[in-house]
């Protein structure tokens, strides 16, 4: 058991520990719980960072729970895509704690504690190599998911987390009927003995099998929000609080994640694959590009037009992945990386921008509520004073965002659709399908450079009132990261996009997964 | 034989928290996420197929035979379900209690449908 | 002398470099701004013009690096002749534009936001023209199209300006799109976006069935840029921009891009019908349309605008006729119109400038006033006419040349080509007097803003030089642009360059007489219009009034505001119940598919006997859960007690069926969650008793019948496949290890807890975490939770008593309760104990705990139990999930990983040698959460009857 092997549990670890200390310390201490919280979360950058590169060294390292051997233990595998996704969350963690150290931390007790779980059960579910385990982490970041769409309260947050917290509930149901069913049909819970299992199981337990993986794809797509299973997203996202929305970018690739993965895993090692979701899948993902553009053209508020675009950038990758060629699904996931990175600072920037007006002034009552009127907070806010040359960086932000997610030069948005299209077009002849998502792509560019056009003008030329939006650099900070990290993925495309063709390639061949996590 | 009414329970019980869930009000959904639970728990359960008298309590000392006892997984699971189902019903309560608060009414979409 | 390479890095790295440095300058910088901005343009210029001898040549300068792996794209700048003279006209005039603008920007406007753009912009220029990797070109064309929306927005607090900006950015980066698809089509035809590479694919295109998409997306791409018909609307509006900008971007540089492209292309694309066809008819139409609606403009820059537009319409059309000659000629045409163009737009800004309008019908006379800019813009105009001895005559001269024996598809099209030609040239002499005779001559001008004189003679310069070309072109065109003309056409033409001849005297050509004709014509109809222009009403007679702005905005929010907003809402829902319909429904349609595609058949039925007692028990149970699916809309309480009978039987089977552990824990869970229940029902609102009514039901009856069809499947789905399941022997489950190692290597008898602690003891972990976090939560919210108004006042029965329990009738429980707690309390601490061995464990006992504690708040009333006891939940939840971490954590001291279980033996006095593993170290951190985790809901919501008053009372 070396070092670098127990540096695999640490993502999940760390946060856990964080919070489990966040939560001891009682509420006074704020200073002390934004230091341990934000120290976790850069502690866990690095991490990832070593974990990317040790999953660019060997093929997929495995870390065996308790010691028990598969699959009978609980198994962690980092292999490339799941490193990759480790260090996104943890840099939208960093990005989304120091945001919320402004203000957002005080706007109800216990918020660190929440942000470390929600990142603990992220981490779990891309780390984890067990189906129940994975409901389980599935779980721990809804629940930590519910507390931070209800912080800061608020009719318009509650009303919303109801909806948002049954549709997942009855979504968790229906991830026990499936897993169990597998189980039932298998006697195994480990995906790679799964994968090797159930197709030399016999056809009846093979039919038992499909419809437990069936009612589990169905689970998936809800969290990953794939149309008609996404309404319960733009009303959740929008009304959420800047930072938790950050953090919620990520929790629909979840969902993606968790469809790549199991599908490829099953599919990929059977000779007769149970594809029989996966022209569906196609077909369900480009209809939630059409939805998402179509929302993103109707949306008057900046909150919802972010929450569309996310129901957008999750449907070509569903599409993407169904379609799913090796380079395809490489592309796909450089797309993933940099349209999460753009979402999160869109949703931290719709707040700064937003702030003071419409929705944001019912926001800023709200927090000032939160910590009970009078507690020095109201002055607080006030002391959130004009950094100069604040509405020139909102606009430049908002206008990298819109690139961004509209795919125009010169952000990595364009690199990644790009990529995405190019490869569409390698097979020859090239299926209709592919025509169709390289039709959708294009067109939901044109519509998010329509609505965002409209928006960003109204908001940054049109505003005949010269009120600069009170704003501090710590909220700017992230903000900046975030994109400035879109930059660097810009120039350095070929190297990420370089690293993921390999990860999709280990996904598209899971014979050497099967074979590292069962040690055969 | 028995299968037949563990079979014909699960269904019920999942049959009425889906009409449950899918009425209006809160409270509703609320007893039908619970009638759901109910039904999925023993539905892993079942999944383990059933034993009588063979609770997987093994003798000390002594490699034990599993043929002898009943499926442990599914209960182990069951009993995670029953905790993670428990405490998502009872944040599902405070946030119905929260939502009625702010609202005024009990109605799932925060507003009494205009006939 | 630079070597190519570094050449083209440095044309690229310039402009962009120098736009970040203008945008640092301080605001009031302008001197500073312009000397950067000016030096960079400059510099630039002369390292194009050191390029020439390479180019001259016929070399190709190249420099490439990769973008993305495996070939897919490279970053690759390629410089011929024709690529030589776009960077020699963007550079050049980019440079005459900045000194001119230095002038012309006023003290209050911010200038580093303007000359950071015009750099940023110079720059994506230079890329699109010196691009060799087609996706390397649409990437800076995009970035030309946010350029110039940038900079048409410049003046932002003007609205015209901020419709402009979007219209153009909305057009123009919409034909991008297009552009993009039709160069990945190509790219996926030729196998490669590599310019070379394609110019010399020409057999492979257009045999392609793909070709006609290619070329109609390219063709989207290139006529929306170059502002055709019908997509020419943006232009005109576009030119609320300032004046350096409109001369720079809307009349020299970006328009040109799209007649560039076509021209770039024109080996490979051209020369088919479906070319002929698209781009001659475009070109045509625009050619014509733009010229004609130039005549009746009234602002000085919307004439020129449409007189842009109709002369890039000219070079459209001479791409569109399928004749090398005509392509020479359109490149030429490029160049000459992008001189005079240029020229009068900065005539047009200094005489905005000087007199404060540009309006023609207000301004007169002026050539009094400034003679020298008079002249000049007389020269340029007269150029844009095409008369003798001015670069414009010549293109022109070669445009009639072509006209006359152009051999299309369409017959009748070739013949009446020249007569149109004509007469479009007749109307552009005609908008040319329109503007000079307008503006320059006839009486004084009165009440214009400002009375107008020179401007200082360094903002001349430009012009002059500019017009200066115009004239020694005219004069010897064949030793000045020449060469530069022949490298230019080489590069795109290569081998089947034509012959042709730049000579201002051809003799008597039928091709001067059209010319004559022309001026002769277009004279006469402007005599012939004076009275209509002296009404000075707007709009052109014989056109119908169709404003493209109108309709496009028309468009626009039809598209993207109705219909979108009809479709969200017919394709989506923000109400919850049909969003859970969908789910439930999806759920069943994909489990029932492969069920039913490979067949689900229901195994033989079990070993286990029929018995009665669990069948009548379960009936109970099924009455149960029906009867609480009828009553809880109504009878809430009915409802819950109903659904706790469904649990109990729930629990009974599983003690049946040899699952103590369960029985056990549902048991408690059912109290705590039936306690949570009946302490959240008294805030939800009162149900007026249902009055049954025909109408009523039948209104509901559809949906009723819906959600009972779906119920039903669902139950009946679930059930079929769990008998199908159950009635299947089992296959040879992992959890024969389980049972196998329990206590061997577990160290407990219990599997089931041995499973929960050690074996997957990280679920456990996982799930305590998710307890810790509902809870969390749900405290965070009920401590501002307000309840509705009527709820607030205590229920009759409970206003009788105060908090603490004062009637008697409650007297006798309330002692028992307390009484009780004690016992509770030693059997929690003895499931704990026993976990490992014997049904029980952590989770089980911390309910149980939990459960004591509820009976004292019961029993006590709030404030009496906690007067009494005081825990600290959340700190409570803290120490259990980091016990259980810690615990975990352990085992890498002895190098194991996370949660190696390990049992040591202690021993201990009257019971002996106890066995303890760390497992059960474990356990107990489970029971500290689940204690924290339990206490603080019950508690939060038992608060509410104290905060509901204080809330009351504050609100007082």
């Amino acid at each position: 058991m070396t070092f670098a092997e127990n540096l695999v549990i640490l993502p999940i670890v760390l946060p856990l520990v964080a919070g489990a200390i966040t939560l001891v310390l009682d509420e006074g201490r704020m200073a002390l719980k934004a230091a341990i919280s934000v120290g976790a979360a850069l502690l866990l950058v690095a991490t990832a960072v070593v974990l990317v590169r040790l999953a660019g060294e060997s093929f997929a390292t495995v870390y065996r729970l308790g010691g028990w051997p598969a699959p009978f233990g609980i198994v962690l595998v980092v292999d490339r895509v799941a490193a990759i996704l480790i260090l996104l969350t943890a840099v939208l963690g960093v990005a989304a704690l120091v945001f919320s150290l402004a203000r957002w931390q005080r706007a109800g007790p216990r918020f660190h504690s929440l942000v470390q779980f929600l990142l603990m059960g992220v981490n779990g579910a891309f780390l984890t190599g067990d189906l129940f385990n994975l409901f389980v982490f599935f779980e721990v970041l809804l629940a930590a998911s519910y507390g931070l769409a209800l912080h800061g309260s608020g009719g318009v947050r509650v009303g919303a987390s109801l909806h948002y917290i049954v549709v997942n509930l009855a979504a968790s149901l229906l991830f026990l009927i499936g897993a169990s069913l597998i189980y039932g049909a298998t006697g195994t819970l480990n995906m790679a003995d799964l994968a090797l299992r159930w197709h030399v199981a016999a056809a009846p337990d093979r039919a038992l099998f499909e419809a437990g993986a069936a009612i589990l794809g169905v689970a998936f797509l809800v969290k990953a929000g794939m149309w008609p299973l996404c309404f319960w997203l733009p009303g959740a996202y929008s009304a959420a609080s800047a930072p938790a929305a950050a953090l919620f970018a990520v929790l629909t690739k979840v969902g993606v994640y968790a469809v790549l993965r199991t599908g490829l895993l099953f599919a990929g090692s059977a000779e007769a694959a149970p594809s029989t979701g996966t022209p569906w899948l196609a077909y369900g993902g480009m209809a939630t590009i059409a939805f998402g553009a179509l929302g993103v053209l109707a949306s008057q508020d900046m909150g919802r037009l972010a929450s569309y675009s996310v129901l957008v950038s999750s449907g070509t990758l569903l599409a993407a992945i169904a379609i799913g060629s090796t380079p395809l699904t490489g592309a796909a996931l450089y797309y993933l990386v940099v349209s999460t990175l753009a979402l999160s600072a869109l949703f931290l920037l719709v707040e700064l921008v937003e702030r003071g007006r419409g929705p944001g002034a019912d926001l800023l009552a709200v927090t000032a509520e939160a910590f009970g009127a009078g507690e020095g907070e109201g002055e607080e806010v006030e002391v959130g004073t004009a950094i100069p040359a604040a509405t020139a960086l909102l606009g430049l932000s908002f206008a990298a965002c819109a690139i961004m997610l509209a795919g125009l030069p010169p952000l990595a948005g364009f690199v990644g659709k790009f990529a995405m299209l190019n490869a569409l077009l390698e097979t020859d002849p090239v299926p209709a399908a592919s025509w169709m998502l390289l039709a959708l792509l294009i067109g939901s560019g044109m519509a998010t450079i329509i609505a965002m056009a409209r928006a960003g003008v109204r908001r940054f030329w049109a505003s005949s009132d010269g009120r600069v939006p009170r704003v501090r650099a710590i909220e700017l900070a992230p903000i900046v990261l975030l994109l400035g990290l879109c930059v660097t993925l810009t120039v350095g495309a070929g190297r990420l996009i370089g690293y993921l063709d390999e990860g999709a390639r280990a996904l598209h061949a899971p014979g050497g997964y099967v074979d590292r996590v069962l040690a055969r | 034989m028995t299968e037949l009414v563990i079979a014909g329970a699960i269904g019920v019980l999942a049959g009425s928290g889906v009409w449950l869930l899918l009425r209006p009000r809160t409270f509703q959904v609320a007893i039908g996420i619970a009638m759901l639970s109910y039904a999925v728990n023993l539905f892993i359960f079942a999944m383990g197929r059933l034993r009588i008298g063979a609770a997987p309590i093994i003798a000390p000392g002594k490699v034990a035979d599993a043929a002898a006892f009943a499926d442990p997984l599914p209960q182990a699971l069951v009993l995670t379900a029953i905790v993670i189902g428990f405490a998502t019903t009872a944040l599902l309560l405070v946030v119905l209690l929260a939502a009625r608060g702010f609202s005024g009414t009990d109605h799932v979409d925060g507003r009494e449908p205009e006939q | 002398m630079i070597s190519g390479t570094t050449a083209l890095i440095v044309l690229l790295a310039l402009p962009f470099g120098g736009s970040i440095a203008a945008m640092l300058l301080p605001a009031n910088a302008r001197n500073a701004e312009a000397w950067l901005a000016g030096s960079i343009a400059l510099a630039t210029l002369l390292v194009t013009l050191g390029c020439y001898d390479a180019v001259a040549q016929g070399q190709v300068l190249r420099v490439a690096a990769a973008w993305l792996p495996a070939g897919e794209l490279d970053f690759t700048l390629r410089m011929d002749g024709y690529a030589w003279m776009f960077a020699v006209v963007v550079t050049g005039i980019g440079f005459l534009i900045v000194l001119y603008a230095r002038y012309y920007m006023s003290a209050q406007d911010p200038v580093p936001r303007f000359y950071s753009f015009l750099l940023a912009f110079m720059g994506s220029m230079l890329g699109v023209v010196l691009s060799g990797n087609l996706i390397v070109l649409v990437f800076f064309w995009e970035l030309t199209s946010i350029a110039s929306f940038l900079l048409i927005g410049y003046w932002h607090h003007n609205p015209a300006a901020r419709d402009g900006a979007r219209m153009a950015l909305v057009v123009t980066s919409a034909g991008g799109l297009c552009l993009l698809g039709g160069v990945l089509i190509i790219g996926h035809i030729v196998g490669s976006y590599d310019l070379d590479r394609v110019l010399a694919a020409r057999h492979a295109i257009v045999a392609s069935q793909l070709y006609r998409p290619a070329l109609v997306l390219v063709l989207l791409g290139a006529l929306t840029k170059s502002a055709q018909f019908p997509f020419h609307f943006w232009l005109p509006h576009a030119m609320s921009a300032p004046t350096p900008v409109s001369a720079y971007l809307h009349s020299a540089a970006m328009v040109k891009l799209g007649v560039f492209l076509m021209a770039r292309l024109w080996p490979v694309l051209a020369g088919t019908d479906e070319w002929i066809a698209i781009v001659g008819t475009a070109g045509l139409v625009t050619f014509v349309f733009g010229a004609y609606v130039a005549i009746f403009q009234q602002d000085l820059k919307g004439l020129l605008a449409y007189s842009t537009i109709s002369h890039l319409g000219l070079i459209t059309l001479l791409l569109g006729l399928n004749s090398t000659l005509a392509c020479v000629a359109a490149i030429f045409h490029m160049l000459n119109h992008a001189t005079f163009k240029a020229s009068l737009f900065m005539a047009a800004g200094i005489i905005d400038h000087q007199t404060g309008t540009r309006d023609i019908r207000r301004l007169s006379g002026l050539f009094k006033f400034m003679p020298i800019t008079a002249t000049l813009a007389m020269v340029a105009a007269a150029a844009m006419a095409g008369v003798p001895l001015l670069n414009g005559f010549l293109s022109k001269e070669m445009f009639f040349a072509e006209a006359l024996h152009v051999e299309g598809p369409v017959p009748w099209a070739d013949r009446a080509l020249p007569y149109v030609a004509t007469v479009a040239a007749m109307f552009s002499v005609t908008y040319s007097l329109r503007f000079i005779h307008g503006v320059f001559f006839g009486p004084d001008p009165v009440g214009l803003p400002r009375t107008p004189k020179e401007p200082p003679p360094a903002v001349r310069f430009p012009i002059e030089l500019l017009v200066l070309v115009c004239v020694v072109v005219g004069v010897f065109p064949a030793n000045t642009v020449g060469p530069m003309l022949r490298v230019a056409v080489g590069s795109v033409l290569g081998a089947d360059t034509p012959t042709y001849s730049l000579a201002v005297w051809h003799g008597l050509t039928l091709p001067l007489l059209m010319s004559i004709l022309a001026l002769a014509g277009g004279t006469v109809l402007f005599l012939a219009l004076r009275p209509h222009f002296a009404r000075g009403v707007d709009g052109e007679p014989f056109l119908p009034p169709i404003d493209g702005r109108r309709v496009f905005d028309a468009v626009l929010v039809a598209l993207s505001w109705r219909w979108a907003r009809a479709l969200v809402r017919l394709l989506g829902t923000r109400r919850l119940q049909p969003q859970l319909r969908w789910i439930v429904v999806l759920a069943i349609a994909a489990a029932f598919w492969p069920s039913y595609r490979l067949g689900i058949e229901l195994g033989t039925p079990g070993t286990t006997p029929f018995d009665m007692a669990l069948a009548i028990a379960w009936s109970v149970g099924a009455a149960c859960a029906l009867g609480a699916a009828w009553q809880a809309k109504f009878h809430r309480l009915a409802a819950l007690i109903l659904a706790g009978g469904a649990g109990l039987v729930t629990c009974v089977t599983f003690a049946w069926f040899s699952a103590p552990d369960l029985a056990l824990t549902q048991l408690a869970v059912e109290v705590v969650t039936t306690v949570l229940l009946l302490l959240g029902l008294r805030w939800l609102p009162k149900r007026v008793p249902y009055r049954w009514t025909w109408a009523g039901a039948r209104a509901a009856l559809p949906g009723r019948t819906r959600d009972l069809a779906i119920a039903v499947s669902a139950g009946g789905g679930l059930a079929a496949l769990a008998y199908a399941a159950m009635t299947r022997p089992l296959p040879d489950t992992v959890s024969k290890f389980f049972v196998e190692r329990a206590y061997t290597e577990g160290g407990g008898t219990n599997v089931v807890n041995v499973i929960l602690v050690d074996f997957r003891g990280f679920d456990t972990l996982g799930e305590i975490t998710v307890l810790a976090a509902v809870a969390v939560a749900a405290y965070s919210l009920l401590r501002r939770f307000r309840p509705a108004r009527e709820s607030i006042e205590p229920p009759p029965q409970q206003q009788a008593q105060s908090d603490s329990i004062a009637a008697d009738d409650a007297r006798v429980p309330g002692v028992l309760m307390r009484g009780l707690f004690a016992p509770i309390i030693v059997f929690a601490m003895y499931l704990l104990f026993r976990g490992h061995d014997l049904p029980g464990g952590g989770f089980a006992a911390g309910i149980v705990f939990a459960i004591g504690i509820i009976l004292q708040y019961m029993a006590g009333g709030t404030r009496w139990a906690e007067e009494r006891l005081v825990l600290r939940p959340v700190r409570l939840m803290g120490i259990g999930i980091g016990l259980a971490a810690a615990t975990g954590a352990g085992a890498w001291l002895f190098a194991h990983p996370f949660l190696t279980s390990h049992v040591v033996h202690v021993f201990v006095p009257l019971i002996g040698d106890v066995h303890l593993p760390s497992a059960f170290l474990f356990d107990i951190g489970v029971f500290f959460l689940v204690v924290g985790a339990t206490s603080l809901l019950l508690i939060a919501i038992a608060h509410q009857s104290l905060r509901a008053r204080r809330a009351e009372r504050e609100d007082q």
